[in-house]
């Protein structure tokens, strides 16, 4: 991919690093443009935390170049990359208080004491630690740490941020809030942002864009749509979602009314997938995407109901198909289900991901079919 | 009541002396069914670890009864309480594999070698570990070690089974199918089980009663569909909910037989006074200055009523979390499909009269619950 001009405010080309002989980041390319949020995403042990030091310089990549609104940042120091941090392990400066951690970096830049002040409460205000300004980093929860971390890095106004889980340690209350309301403030920076996350729900409200890591590289770069509709692999399926996706062994076969695959010993049609006749296939159900139909409903599978739970305003119901295998369903709590016994489901055959059960990759409909 | 399981009466704990110390758990009341899934739910320094570490024995009771099936244990150590437990810390044997880790626990028990298996067999494939039974705990993950630790716990028959943050170590995804197959385990063995939990999604889908705890203080003990819709104050109902119930405070009127809301920005939230049954007015005119709660899943959007501008839509897959700019706060709803609306559009709201929580501002106590008094 091209550079193109100055929209692309942060370039990663092909970056590896190595740690003792164990590769950590396996050429990683990436593009964020000037202004945007981009979500890093992966379970532990991806590479994120690794990648966002890459970016910061605080090690060097074996391979590959990091540019930085234009300029190749080999051998720039970390100082002087225009790059704001927060960092999961917070480092503030201990023996000054949270507002004076929050204005340290424009105090550096001799700022005068009333533009730091109105800066300063402005973002604490944001934050919601107006209240423990004056409070020194040992008096502070690991939450309100971690937001003062952020404050701070805000308060620099660089043009790229790096934020590495920074509502890890915050209450989940204040953390659905600052779901919320981040995306607005980082918007307002106009920072183009790395945001670091484990959590997939938080990936899916903080950015318009979403790489996914796993196995040392990027796997999936995409709208949080084109990643829960459309995920890459079985990997990516299987991060994004609560209650996880079903995950079903089939082998469509081509019959008369189309190409069918077997759940419960029961036919349902997946037309569109020529490609994977005969082949050892996984099929993807979201939870949310079955239904409790009738008996001998067309497309429909029998279960046998163990339990039912509620999730927040759900109700998921755990069941097993007639082949042993287990299956979750949620709906909305105002929705009748099956509350035990022989259920039967059915799926929207649109909503049904199938994925080649070697490589793991999800295997594309032939879009010609499904409209004829 | 000599009949239950487990029976706190008057429990307390202070760290310190009773005079000058912190006091971690205050006047604790609970009676558990044999039988029960219970959480003890809240944030932390909420006294919920103190407490499930005095049922077990870890930690002295300064004040107060534990009754385990009718029999006074606050006095006896840990291992005459006929308790099993999966606490962090309560680790597994070392110098043996995880599969002997889990049938010692069994080691006291009549089952025959072949019994033994068979159950260390069920609850190891029931958690996923049945291909670690052959290592050895320090060579395994740190999720494993808690599976196979709570595997060694709920193989054993005892009175209680006491769970300390069971999946706390564990990946999200394995979180969500171990959650319904330890409460089928559960269930289907009749154990008495008391977890502890920072978590409320895993408390909702758990335990037959969840006991809401803040600041040593046992806030609601009823089930999640009771604390869903009969939060007893400000602070259960906001606590337990996701996303958090929306709360605003109001002013209370009746004029022209319509009972009105009177929000900040000179909102409104206006109903006919017979959608209140008679003493749910009374008690709201008693107080006027009220705080109203709605649970985000109750917000609607209707082609006109009380206006909101749209601040974030945010599609998480399953649901949609929509905040508007309302009565000079934020309010949430969340829609079940993906929701229109972009930042910057007004759209209008409407909240059922039954879906409304009143609340005393003053000490946080519930009024009233839709049509019910509190």
């Amino acid at each position: 991919m091209q550079l193109r001009g100055n929209a692309m405010s942060l370039q990663l080309k092909n970056i590896k690093k190595n740690f003792k002989g164990i590769t950590v980041i396996d050429g990683v390319t990436l593009s964020v443009e000037s202004g945007e949020t981009l979500v890093l995403f992966g379970p532990s042990g991806a590479g994120k935390t690794v990648l966002l030091r890459l970016i910061a310089g605080v090690i060097e990549p074996d391979m590959g170049e990091i540019w930085i609104n234009g300029q190749i940042m080999a051998g720039v120091e970390p100082e002087e990359r225009g790059i704001g941090m927060a960092f999961q392990n917070f480092a503030l400066f201990p023996h000054m208080d949270a507002a004076q951690n929050i204005a340290a970096p424009l105090t550096a830049r001799r700022q005068s004491r009333t533009d730091v002040a109105s800066t300063v409460e402005k973002i604490a205000k944001l934050l919601k630690i107006e209240h423990v300004l004056h409070h020194k980093p040992k008096e502070l929860s690991n939450g309100q740490k971690q937001r003062t971390s952020l404050a701070r890095a805000l308060s620099a106004e660089p043009s790229v941020l790096l934020l590495d889980d920074p509502l890890r340690n915050v209450d989940a209350k204040l953390r659905f809030e600052m779901r919320l309301e981040l995306p607005r403030l980082l918007k307002d920076q106009n920072a183009t942002v790395i945001y670091v996350t484990q959590d997939y729900k938080e990936a899916m409200a903080m950015g318009r864009r979403i790489a996914v890591m796993g196995n040392h590289g990027i796997q999936q770069v995409g709208t949080p749509a084109d990643i829960y509709l459309r995920p890459a692999n079985l990997e990516i399926a299987r991060l994004f979602g609560d209650p996880v996706i079903n995950l079903v062994n089939v082998r469509p076969e081509s019959s008369p009314s189309g190409i069918t695959v077997h759940i419960s010993g029961m036919p349902i049609t997946l037309n569109g997938f020529e490609v994977a006749i005969g082949r050892d296939c996984i099929l993807g159900l979201r939870p949310e995407s079955l239904q409790f139909v009738p008996e001998n409903t067309t497309d429909a599978f029998a279960v046998d109901i163990e339990t039912e739970s509620p999730l927040n305003e759900k109700i998921v119901t755990l069941a097993i198909t007639l082949s042993g295998e287990e299956i979750m369903v949620s709906r909305p709590a105002n929705i009748s289900g099956a509350a035990s016994g022989r259920a039967w489901l059915s799926i929207m055959p649109s909503n049904a991901l199938l994925f080649d059960k070697v490589t793991g990759n999800l295997l594309k409909p032939n879009l010609m079919d499904v409209s004829a | 009541m000599t009949g239950s399981m487990l029976h706190l009466s008057g429990l307390e704990k202070f760290y310190g002396s009773i005079d000058h110390g912190v006091q971690a758990v205050k006047n604790f009341n609970m009676i558990v069914e044999k039988g029960e899934i219970i959480a003890l739910l809240g944030s932390s320094g909420c006294g919920k670890t103190s407490t499930l570490r005095m049922i077990a024995g870890f930690e002295s009771v300064s004040r107060g009864k534990i009754l385990i099936s009718g029999r006074e244990v606050q006095n006896l150590p840990p291992v005459k309480r006929n308790v099993a437990m999966a606490f962090e810390g309560y680790s597994l044997y070392p110098t043996v594999n995880v599969g002997e880790n889990i049938a010692f626990a069994l080691k006291a028990s009549r089952l025959t070698g072949s019994e033994v298996a068979a159950r260390v067999n069920s609850v190891s494939q029931m958690l996923e570990i049945s291909d670690i039974l052959d290592r050895f705990p320090s060579s395994i993950s740190g999720g494993q070690q808690q599976r196979a630790s709570l595997a060694r716990a709920l193989v054993r028959q005892a009175d209680l089974h006491l769970l300390d943050e069971p999946m706390g170590q564990l990946e999200p995804q394995l979180r969500t199918l171990l959650r319904g197959r330890i409460k089928h385990y559960i269930k289907e063995n009749g154990l008495t089980a008391i977890l502890v939990t920072h978590d409320q999604t895993e408390a909702n889908a758990l335990a037959d009663k969840i006991a809401v705890m803040e600041a040593g203080v046992l806030q609601q003990y009823a089930s999640p569909s009771e604390i869903k819709n009969r939060p007893a104050n400000l602070f259960t109902g906001t606590f337990v909910g996701e996303p958090p119930m929306n709360v605003f405070p109001a002013h209370v009127s009746i004029e022209n037989a319509n009972l009105r809301f009177h929000l900040h920005d000179g909102l409104e939230l206006s109903y006919n006074e017979s959608d209140f049954a008679q003493p749910v007015r009374e008690r709201m005119l008693e107080y006027r200055d009220v705080v109203i709660g709605v649970r985000p899943y109750a917000v609607h959007r209707a082609p006109m009523g009380a206006a909101g501008m749209i601040v974030a839509n945010q599609w998480l897959g399953d649901q949609s979390h929509i905040a508007a700019s309302f009565a000079g706060k934020t309010i949430v709803l969340v829609e079940h499909d993906r929701s229109a609306g972009a930042e910057g559009e007004l759209i209008f709201l409407k909240i059922q009269p039954s879906d409304l929580h009143v609340f005393d501002p003053a000490s946080g106590q519930a009024l009233s619950h839709g049509q019910e008094l509190a």
